[in-house]
């Protein structure tokens, strides 16, 4: 088929790899695991998948090397191959054509309960070629808490059904014994069951385009070009790495706190560059805890594979090769490497802190790129449960989240996604649609944003008025204790905060993680973190204050206060002599 | 005899197409007039209609495809607008949804706000969901608000306030009070542009329509004057980025609708010929200088999205990534494109990989061929490497290419540095770009649940023809269609469309719990705005359809799927049915166990014209037609297992009906067809040529 189109390098017929070759087939592959998520986007059921994207689909060759991800969610990557790793150590050579292999074990091939990932063996004729899998999040996984996402078990056995590596699909006839156990272990069936279907028939997609693949250009030829892949990533890897400056750099940051036993929680790290790896140690940070905001080894490693990635250059390809050049440790114990059975529910907190710790050590090493400490992970999770007056239920669930830190040549984006995840936030218009609730205000907060050169992103305010009878409210924030940091002597952001005014309009303050029960008129209203800023305030230009002031993002007092540019007049303008006399007067202390 | 006349203007040449009623066809390339597009235009009329005495009152029609209303908001041109919201809600334009459109990129930068946080400005009252209005309109805060924003001197006001799309009736009180204060100011409410639920898409629409309004108006003005002036009085229709067209008055009102007019017009021609030719598969492909576009035509029907990022980039993650661009929900035609074109530029990275696009020599300095100063070398300066060119017949001989500079710059920068030879180097940039343009053609086919080797490649665009038949044989398809002035395609798909105005209504009920009188008022209210806009551009009710239909989704799922509605009466049975089917086919399954219930009710008031729009049959005078090609074989390179081969060229009216197998070049005035080894070209019905792909 299509000969035409195979290529030979002037160097002869000798060389196993041509530089063209190996584009169209990069181009194919990275297609190929695009599409699978296409799959899954079209034909999963529920909202996690479907808007939150909270998936990911990979590509592997025949040894377990990664070869290709999906674009979906960067945390997940380094996440896929403990899977196929997972299977390959329990079945051996006992793999078919047909068979599909699923595994929810945090502690042996996934990373938290709800995580199920599918892994397919690929064969062309008796030959092993290859395996897709396809990691995703189940909106319920059965356990204790609806969602499978709470953060106050104490034991992996409250979070859930536990599937250690095991056949699902054996020759392609499907497990009756493990699908009826998950049904009958999950609140919402019809959406999981539908959801692993999605899964199965994205792994499928991934099957049928690697072998074509294989057939086209040989299976010799084929996985050549895929450890050529490999290689090439490597290479591209250990070069930049190369470029950045020699030695170690340190950073801790901090949780504020399990939400079970009080105080915060240590984060540390030493990411050592080497002439062309590097290497992470996380020594120094707090043993595991009793909450279930404990990261397995596995999501440790992928939230710093991804923060570590976000210093290369955007084309470098997402495999296996560039795995090999980042070496990841964890001492055993930590809340960064726990000890079965610890809990590991809501470990998605502490992925987003690993990755704000890691940025603050990359910060030092790429002082031109990374900026300072945003609140643009889901550092906040809000749920109200009851039910309506006929019996029925409500659920209403939404991760929050708020903006970036300042970068060393810009502010800081208000209102703007981490690059660790790509959330989106829920329309009040529809929101009031399908729950009991007003939206009363979900806007920038002026004055929140770390001062710097670069000012940090705003904070936002999301205020809710409660309109049913009554109903459990339970929030899991963070970043209320030890709020965003700044770089370069910018003042960290402001830090988060949940009041509750109630109806009658007394107002409680509640800690960053907490319960409580909420009545019709209760308005509840949840502050997030504003990003860091970056560089000295002293630095800041007066003319990117005013402009500030005129929209309202800083005030005139706090123009004066921690900017030291004095406003007056209207129309506004910077006073030029005051400001500078002032700012005299501060570096004078 | 009378002429219609389509005029699609792109970054560097405006194309036109001269349609005479009995199917005569000339066309025209000239630059365009990036400071007033108007003048190139009619420059362009005139030079056609006046060496053939053709009198400009015999000029029924002139069809317009622009990129005004783009440009505009790409390079922040618009209108300096202010934004009047509900308290609480003054930020909701510049939070958006958060979402970025890029994986690990630190240096990612949101998009400038359209209207900065000072000219956004809140009023007291709320309406509920319900339509229950909870806290009435504070109009003494309103007409501060007012007063506010027109003493900062703004052009137009845009008015978004929480659930408008269920009751307007403070949107409209807010516009009472700025006509009190200023006749003229444009005023754009979100309840009337997009009475469509979800706060965001709504203020972000209505906002970008504010923001373009001025300009857009000011251009079809100076448009209409200028071909006044030139003798043509007949009515000027522009295209819609859905597929029909409009006339001046509602582009001016609307002028969200012709964002992308230019590229859904090429779909629509795509679809007409393929509808002529009788096939019922077809990816379009259309393949110009920087970027190449594809789409899925079945059954002479293309499929629309509801939704536009404007300015998001080319960036084919983004159909799973979004956030980028400025938010439009409008219906448009869906389109898939990859940055790869003639002047994408190779280079080798620093892995050591060829890499082709995105970035591009553009118009300026362009392909290092044309001789005007570029440096890198591109997919271009490698088709005339390869042969696939000619140095001397680009635009009919219009632009001469300096073969010798694509050479050195090649050997220098590629073929040296990775150890190939100059036409391996070469032929391998080639089968790169087809590569990346195959992901366009998976988007809109495997992506959609569609197998490529069931559809026939149209391919269209300055290079489409160049680079169709190869890419073809990568993807397994076995046929290729190059239409009739392949260069210029889709300013003759503009002659094509009829005129057409889309309406929406937010109508969220549970599927069975729909109440048809309800419904019939919805539709009604649709309807008669669709009759007084069809009214001003001449349609009598006679001359007037009205297509219904329903964005309905299982409860609880986060996207729709329109369907048609035929009669009130039996809607909830039949819509269901319809549902489940395209949920089917869609999604890959459906479920009768469900409840679906309806989000959206949408209305197509379609004007129909007197005479068919589409020719029976197709006769092409081209500009340089008649000139022959400047030679009659060249050598062309079609990869290491063909290797070189002395190649015939022809004209397109030369290749024989019976066919003619390859290898060889078809060369016209504004494109190249290349048939490699192997393959047949035949020339078919509508002057169309059919490539059969073999093995």
């Amino acid at each position: 088929m299509a000969q035409s189109l195979v290529l030979e390098t002037a160097s002869g017929p000798h060389a196993a790899t041509d530089p063209i070759t190996m584009e169209v087939i990069q181009n194919a592959l990275v297609a190929l695991a695009d599409e699978m998520a296409f799959t899954v986007a079209r034909t999963a059921r529920s909202f996690v998948l479907k808007e939150a994207l909270d998936y990911s689909t990979a590509l592997f060759d025949a040894g377990g090397a990664l070869v290709a991800q999906g674009t979906c969610l960067p945390l997940h990557l380094g996440a896929m191959p403990v899977a196929v790793e997972a299977v390959m150590r329990e079945f051996g050579n006992d793999v078919h054509p047909g068979d599909i292999f699923a595994t929810n074990d945090p502690y042996d091939g996934s990373t938290h309960l709800p995580d199920v990932v599918l892994v397919k063996p690929v064969f062309l004729g008796e030959r092993l070629i290859g395996w897709s899998t396809v990691l995703a999040h189940q909106t319920d996984i059965g356990g204790r808490v609806a969602g499978g996402n709470a953060s106050d078990s104490t034991e992996l056995y409250q979070e859930g059904l536990r599937i250690p590596p095991t056949r699902l699909y054996d020759r392609g006839e499907a497990s009756h014994t493990l699908f009826r156990i998950i049904e009958r272990n999950v609140r919402v069936p019809s959406l999981v069951l539908g959801d692993i279907r999605s899964q199965v028939a994205a792994c499928s997609i991934g099957e049928r385009g690697l072998i074509e693949l294989a057939k086209r250009y040989g299976i010799e030829r084929f996985e050549a070009y895929c450890q050529a892949l490999m290689d090439y990533a490597e290479r591209f890897a250990r070069a930049e790495i190369g470029k950045l400056a020699k030695g170690v750099y340190h950073f801790t940051d901090y949780l504020d706190g399990d939400g079970i036993v009080p105080g915060k929680i240590t984060l540390q790290v030493a990411v050592e560059v080497l002439a062309d790896r590097i290497r992470v140690d996380f020594a120094g940070t707090s043993p595991q805890v009793k909450g279930a905001i404990n990261s397995v080894y596995a999501f440790t490693r992928s939230a710093t594979l991804a923060s570590v990635r976000s210093i290369l250059p955007l084309d470098l390809p997402n495999n296996a090769g560039y795995f090999r050049a980042v070496e990841v440790t964890v001492p055993e114990g930590t809340i960064l490497n726990p000890r079965s059975p610890a809990p590991v529910a809501a470990r998605g907190l502490t992925g987003f802190r690993i990755a704000d710790t890691v940025m603050g050590a990359l910060a030092q090493i790429r002082p031109d790129l990374v900026p300072a400490c945003g609140s643009n992970s889901p550092d906040a999770g809000v749920s109200i449960g009851g039910y309506h007056k006929d019996g029925t239920p409500f659920v209403y669930l939404e991760f929050l989240l708020a903006s970036w830190g300042g970068g060393p040549n810009r502010d800081g984006a208000d209102a703007l996604t981490g690059m660790i995840i790509n959330y989106s936030n829920t329309p009040a218009e529809l929101l009031e649609t399908e729950q009991p609730l007003v939206v009363e205000r979900y806007a920038f907060v002026p004055d929140s944003g770390g001062a710097g050169r670069w000012r940090g992103g705003l904070a936002m305010d999301r205020h809710l008025r409660f309109t049913a009878d009554e109903a459990i409210f339970q929030v899991r924030s963070d970043r209320r204790d030890i709020p965003p940091y700044g770089l370069a002597g910018g003042a960290p952001g402001a830090s988060s905060d949940v009041t509750i005014r109630r109806a009658d309009g007394t107002e409680e303050r509640h800690p960053a993680k907490f319960l409580t029960s909420v009545r019709k008129g209760d308005r509840l209203r949840i502050r997030l973190a504003g990003g860091g800023g970056y560089g000295k305030v002293a630095e800041r230009e007066p003319a990117r204050v005013l402009e500030d002031v005129l929209d309202g993002k800083v005030s005139l007092a706090a123009a004066d206060r921690d900017y030291g540019v004095i406003i007056r007049g209207t129309p506004p303008t910077v006073d030029a002599a005051a400001t500078a006399a002032r700012r005299a007067r501060t570096a004078q202390g | 005899m009378s002429w219609r006349i389509g005029v699609d203007i792109g970054g560097t040449f405006t194309d036109l197409v001269f349609l005479a009623d009995d199917g005569t066809a000339e066309t025209a390339k000239v630059l365009s007039t990036p400071d007033d597009y108007s003048r190139g235009i009619v420059e362009g009329i005139a030079q056609v209609l006046k060496p053939r005495g053709v009198d400009p009152a015999t000029v029924r029609e002139v069809l317009h495809g622009t990129t005004v209303a783009t440009n505009a908001i790409l390079e922040h041109k618009g209108a300096k607008v202010g934004l009047i919201t509900t308290e609480g809600f003054r930020d909701t334009l510049e939070i958006r949804r958060l979402r970025m459109p890029q994986l690990y990129d630190l240096n990612y930068v949101k998009p400038l706000t359209l209207v900065p946080r000072r000219w956004r400005t809140e009023v007291v009252e709320r309406i509920l969901h319900t339509g229950e209005v909870l806290v009435p309109l504070d109009e003494a805060g309103a007409r501060t608000a007012i007063d506010m924003l027109i003493a900062a001197g703004v052009d137009a006001i845009a008015v978004c306030l929480i659930n408008a799309y269920v009751d307007g009736r403070h949107e409209r009180r807010i516009r009472e009070l700025v006509r009190l204060r200023d006749q003229h100011l444009p005023v754009c409410l979100s309840s009337e542009i997009l009475p469509e639920i979800k706060e965001y898409e709504r203020t972000s629409t209505t906002v970008v329509n504010a923001y373009i309004v001025p300009v857009v108006e000011n251009y079809l003005r100076r448009l209409t004057q200028a071909l006044k002036e030139l003798g043509i009085a007949s009515p000027l229709m522009v295209m819609q980025s859905n597929g029909g067209a409009m006339g001046v008055q509602a582009a001016s009102e609307r002028p969200i609708h012709i964002i992308e007019s230019g590229p859904a017009a090429g779909v629509v021609g795509g679809a007409e010929v393929a509808r002529k030719l009788g096939l019922d598969n077809v990816l379009t492909f259309d393949m110009g200088g920087t970027t190449a576009k594809a789409s899925m035509v079945e059954k002479g029907r293309y499929d629309r999205l509801g939704e536009m990022d404007v300015g998001a980039g080319i960036n084919l993650a983004g159909r799973l990534l979004k956030g980028g661009g400025y938010h439009v929900r409008v219906p448009a035609i869906d389109i898939a494109e990859v940055g790869a074109g003639g002047g994408s530029i190779v280079r080798i990275d620093a892995g050591g990989a060829l890499k082709v696009g995105p970035d591009s020599a553009g118009a300026m300095p362009g392909p290092v061929c044309y001789d005007q100063g570029g440096q890198d070398p591109t997919v271009t300066d490698c088709n005339v490497i390869l042969g696939f060119l000619s140095p001397d017949y680009l635009v009919g001989g219009g632009l001469k290419l300096a073969r010798g500079k694509a050479v050195d710059a090649m050997q220098s920068r590629i073929a040296g540095p990775l150890g190939m030879s100059l036409e391996a180097a070469a032929w391998g940039v080639h089968v790169v770009a087809n590569a990346s343009m195959a992901r366009a053609l998976r988007a809109v086919s495997s992506e959609r649940g569609r197998d490529p080797r069931d559809y026939a490649l149209l391919a269209f665009g300055g290079n489409g023809p160049v680079h169709a038949v190869t890419l073809a044989q990568s993807m397994n398809m076995r046929r290729v269609l190059v239409p009739p002035v392949s260069g210029v395609f889709s300013a003759l798909g503009l002659l094509f469309p009829e005129t057409e105005h889309h309406y929406v209504r937010t109508f969220k009920r549970r599927l069975e719990a729909a109440d048809p009188a309800e419904m019939t008022a919805a539709f009604e209210q649709m309807r008669a705005e669709g009759r007084q806009a069809l009214a001003v551009e001449g349609y009598g009710e006679a001359d007037s359809r009205f297509e219904m239909q329903a964005d309905l989704r299982y409860l609880k799922e986060n996207s729709e799927l329109t369907v048609a509605i035929d009669g009130i009466g039996d809607f909830p049975a039949k819509a269901r049915a319809r549902f489940d089917q395209a949920h089917e086919q869609a999604y890959g399954y459906s479920s009768a166990d469900e409840q679906a219930e309806v989000v959206n009710l949408r209305l197509i008031a379609r004007g129909i014209s007197k005479v068919s729009r589409v020719p029976a049959a197709l006769t092409v005078h081209a500009g340089g037609q008649a000139k022959g090609p400047s030679a009659r074989h060249r050598r062309a390179y079609f990869g290491a297992e063909h290797g070189w081969h002395n190649t015939p060229v022809l004209r397109r009216a030369e290749v024989p009906r019976s066919g003619q197998a390859g290898p060889l070049i078809v060369e016209e005035y504004d494109s190249t067809t290349v048939v490699p080894p192997g393959c047949r070209v035949a020339l078919g019905d509508w002057q169309a040529l059919t490539i059969d792909i073999g093995r």
